[in-house]
């Protein structure tokens, strides 16, 4: 009977991501409606050319790769750092009120996000330069630095993620053996050395679990986030495009299926080799903590 | 058989006779009408006013076709990235689609099978009226691909002029120096920006959002003989011409001549001044109430526009603000006449009722009762005829709120037309001087195949998406270097080849036509 809650999930999977797989043909084929997915003449590798020629694949495959490992390394620090901290906080109130108030970002669309940056950061009226300009300062062109959003993004990334992914870390925290503890206070440790030598190594397993279920979705950015944030500004394309905004320009602005979807299926294809390989160097440092 | 059976036997074949007709007309009215759904572009009015003219609209087309249509809209904020995905959909709900060669990616769209091949018999048995008038007018030859069908109908029997340009204030403009307020070089602007600049600081020069590259092609079209072989686009982009001097040789001018640097140079000089935002790129507000408010002293878009909307609402809205249209190529008589299929209707290939969605669609073009329903409105409710025959708006009546929306641009007929109240009052004259130097589009007829190259103009897209608006904005300190490097690119992603490919089509065109 308990097998029969997973239903749902397979219907999920199946429907969602299952039965569009045979729609990855596309990328191999000149693609019309009349002839559909199967009828279309097949090019080989025709629309994967122009990814290499253009130098985009490099460039995409960088931008997504570096900002999901900065959304992933700096994300779980600092949602174990969050988790820990709040656990040693004895104030009932206090841990209440700075958890809701950290997980609030969280539901603020991507596109109030984006219109909110705007209004901050803006050069003519926004919030920042007028500061800038009232305190006698030059202000920024920061929509035209393109070296600027990497910074940006992160910051906001980890603003709308951290309460909520500090959650998982808070509950394992309060599944730890409190014996463990009262052991360790007894042995004289004092806080530090409590999370040092307690709360940090039980947190290991959770934390390798967390970070290869993100491995998982390493080549897949925050779209809403880039999108909303960056928009189709030409000139931050170099520091902020990644593999989904390019597919979303090219699919929608620029009525091209076929290009698009080989672009995806590189996507998929190189995230599926990551996948398997951090998760053999998982198995090999530690059976137990491999995902399969 | 006895006499009082004949009778009876009478009696009843008399009965017979006599109901046939109303049982074959009760039988007809009991077959649900049709349900026709057209896919058109524009904001879906939520005033109620389209949904009361659509009621009355329906009571008409059940008569007299015994159908019922809907309109399904694809949103102005939508309708570069929704319109193809649409059309891929397959959706069979969508019967007649809206469709155009030069901004609606038609010919794409039939060359991937999203449109049904209407015969000529198909379209003189449902759409005899349409049939007629365009085939008259000698117009098929331009909705037909290679295979020699039909792919939509065009709107060639509709005067108007979508040449793109300035709109500015006449009145700032004359503040500016400029004799009776007129500009008439596209540099000159840079004058009258400057003079928004420093006398209006409540007001952007040129309050401008999003991808545009007007700033270039309006520097090129006036000062080159470029002009743009339509339908062949990466992107948002049309990156292959001609010369006028050289008409069957296939260039770009994004890659020739130093027209794109010196365009690019004076956006930088524009961008230095300040005119539009910083943050252009990013900024999505609508700038065109912001040029009815005041709070800009240009906006950019065409002819048509002008004299329907800018020249009203502005004066309106600015009282005494003299607006005024500047259009691309207006130097040199670069620019063009409207093409027939600037507007056109297809037939879904998904339709499952395309005989009935060509009826209604001649009803809509040429029945003058169900035009002046679909076009104006209900009478005295959405506009009256003034005593001048003009067609004008009742009391009160607000073109911001009130509009009907049909936004009906695929087979307007000239005949049923009506001077309007809110029209410029010179629009007539605006026409006949630009009828006086115009040109026509020499390649209506010409359809590249694009097979091969769809790759490669995918990959041009891509460069051009980030080298154009930057340019276009002023963004690159030094623009000729960057206008290389954009070149570089496009050489590199196989612009040559598409250029080869492109010239081929060309080259086998002109020899057809003996040109």
């Amino acid at each position: 009977m308990l097998l029969l809650m997973c239903v749902p999930a397979i219907i999920f999977f199946v429907v969602f991501n299952y039965m569009p797989l045979p729609g990855a043909w596309i990328a191999f084929t000149n693609f019309n409606y009349r002839d559909g997915i199967f009828g279309s003449p097949f090019v080989g590798f025709k629309n994967f050319e122009f990814l290499i020629k253009s130098g985009q694949l490099w460039m995409l495959t960088r931008n997504t790769i570096l900002y999901n490992l900065a959304f992933i390394v700096l994300g779980n620090l600092l949602q174990i750092a969050i988790a820990v901290m709040l656990n040693e906080v004895r104030l009932a109130w206090f841990k209440k009120v700075s958890q809701a108030a950290m997980f609030l970002p969280f539901f603020i669309s991507s596109v109030l996000v984006g219109v909110i940056a705007f209004n901050l950061l803006n050069y003519d009226t926004g919030a920042l330069n007028a500061l800038i300009r009232q305190t006698g300062g030059d202000p920024i062109k920061i929509y035209s630095t393109a070296g600027a959003w990497p910074l940006i993004i992160i910051l906001v990334h980890l603003w709308q993620s951290t309460g909520y992914g500090s959650i998982v870390y808070f509950a394992a925290i309060m599944g730890i053996d409190r014996s463990l503890y009262e052991a360790a206070t007894v042995d004289g440790a004092s806080a530090w050395q409590r999370i040092r030598y307690v709360t940090l190594p039980s947190l290991k397993p959770t934390f390798i679990i967390l970070v290869l279920f993100s491995l998982g979705g390493i080549m897949h950015g925050n779209f809403g986030l880039f999108w909303n944030l960056v928009g189709n500004n030409a000139a931050l394309f170099q520091t902020t495009d990644i593999i989904e905004t390019s597919v979303y320009r090219m699919v929608l602005a620029q009525n091209n299926f076929t290009t698009s979807t080989a672009v995806g299926l590189y996507q998929s294809l190189f995230g599926f080799a990551l996948v398997m390989t951090a998760n053999w160097i998982v198995r090999r440092i530690n059976k137990d903590y491999a995902l399969f | 058989m006895k006499r009082r059976n004949v009778v009876r036997v009478g009696a009843a074949l008399l009965a017979i006779g006599i109901s046939m007709p109303a049982l074959t007309a009760a039988a007809l009215a009991q077959d649900a009408p049709t349900e026709i759904t057209m896919l058109t572009m524009g904001n879906k009015p939520t005033n109620g006013r389209l949904e009361a003219m659509l009621e009355k609209l329906n009571e008409l087309l059940v008569q007299k076709a015994n159908a019922k249509l809907d309109l399904f809209y694809i949103e102005w904020a939508d309708w570069q990235t929704q319109y193809n995905v649409q059309l891929l959909s397959g959706d069979d709900n969508v019967d007649l689609v809206a469709t155009a060669t030069d901004w609606l990616y038609a010919w794409e769209n039939a060359e991937k099978g999203a449109f049904l091949p209407l015969s000529p018999e198909m379209l003189q048995a449902n759409a005899p009226k349409t049939w007629a008038q365009v085939e008259a007018d000698g117009h098929w030859d331009l909705t037909k691909l290679a295979d020699g069908k039909i792919y939509f109908m065009p709107e060639d029997n509709y005067t108007q002029y979508t040449n793109h340009g300035f709109f500015y204030r006449g009145d700032w403009a004359k503040e500016a120096g400029f004799e009776n307020g007129e500009i008439t070089k596209f540099e000159d602007f840079t004058k009258y920006f400057e003079w928004v600049k420093a006398n209006k600081p409540d007001a952007y020069p040129w309050d401008v959002a999003g991808a545009n590259e007007a700033a270039l092609t309006g520097y090129i079209q006036g000062h080159t003989d470029f002009q743009t072989i339509q339908g062949i686009s990466a992107g948002n982009y049309t990156p292959f011409h001609t010369t006028a001097a050289n008409p069957y040789t296939v260039t770009s001018w994004y890659m020739e001549g130093d027209a794109l640097i010196e365009a690019a140079k004076l956006a930088k000089q524009w961008n230095d001044i300040g005119v539009w935002r910083e943050d252009a790129l990013n900024y999505d507000g609508d700038t065109r109430e912001e040029l009815y408010a005041g709070l800009s002293g240009t906006d950019q878009h065409h002819t048509q526009t002008f004299v329907n909307d800018i020249v009203n609402n502005l004066s309106t809205k600015q009282p005494g603000s003299d607006p005024k249209f500047f259009y691309w190529g207006q130097e040199n008589g670069n620019f063009f006449k409207d093409i027939f299929t600037h507007g056109a209707m297809a037939v879904s290939a998904y339709s499952k009722h395309p005989e009935k969605a060509l009826q209604v669609y001649d009803l809509i073009r040429n029945d003058k009762e169900i035009y002046d329903l679909f076009n104006f409105g209900i009478k005295d409710v959405d506009y009256v005829i003034t005593a001048d025959g003009k067609l004008g708006y009742p009391e009160g009546y607000d073109s911001s709120t009130d509009s009907l929306g049909t936004d009906y641009w695929w087979g307007r007929m000239d005949e049923f037309e009506l001077p309007r109240t809110t029209q410029a009052p010179n629009r007539a004259e605006i026409i006949a001087k630009l009828d006086a130097t115009a040109k026509d589009y020499p390649y209506s007829t010409l359809i590249i195949n694009k097979q091969n190259i769809d790759p490669t103009l995918a990959a041009m897209a891509g460069v051009l998406s980030e080298y154009i608006p930057q340019l276009q904005y002023g963004k690159f300190d030094d623009p000729a270097a960057a206008v290389a490097e954009m070149r570089q690119k496009l050489k590199d992603v196989g612009y040559e080849d598409a250029r080869a490919s492109i010239q081929a089509d060309m080259d086998a065109w002109k020899a057809a036509r003996g040109l």
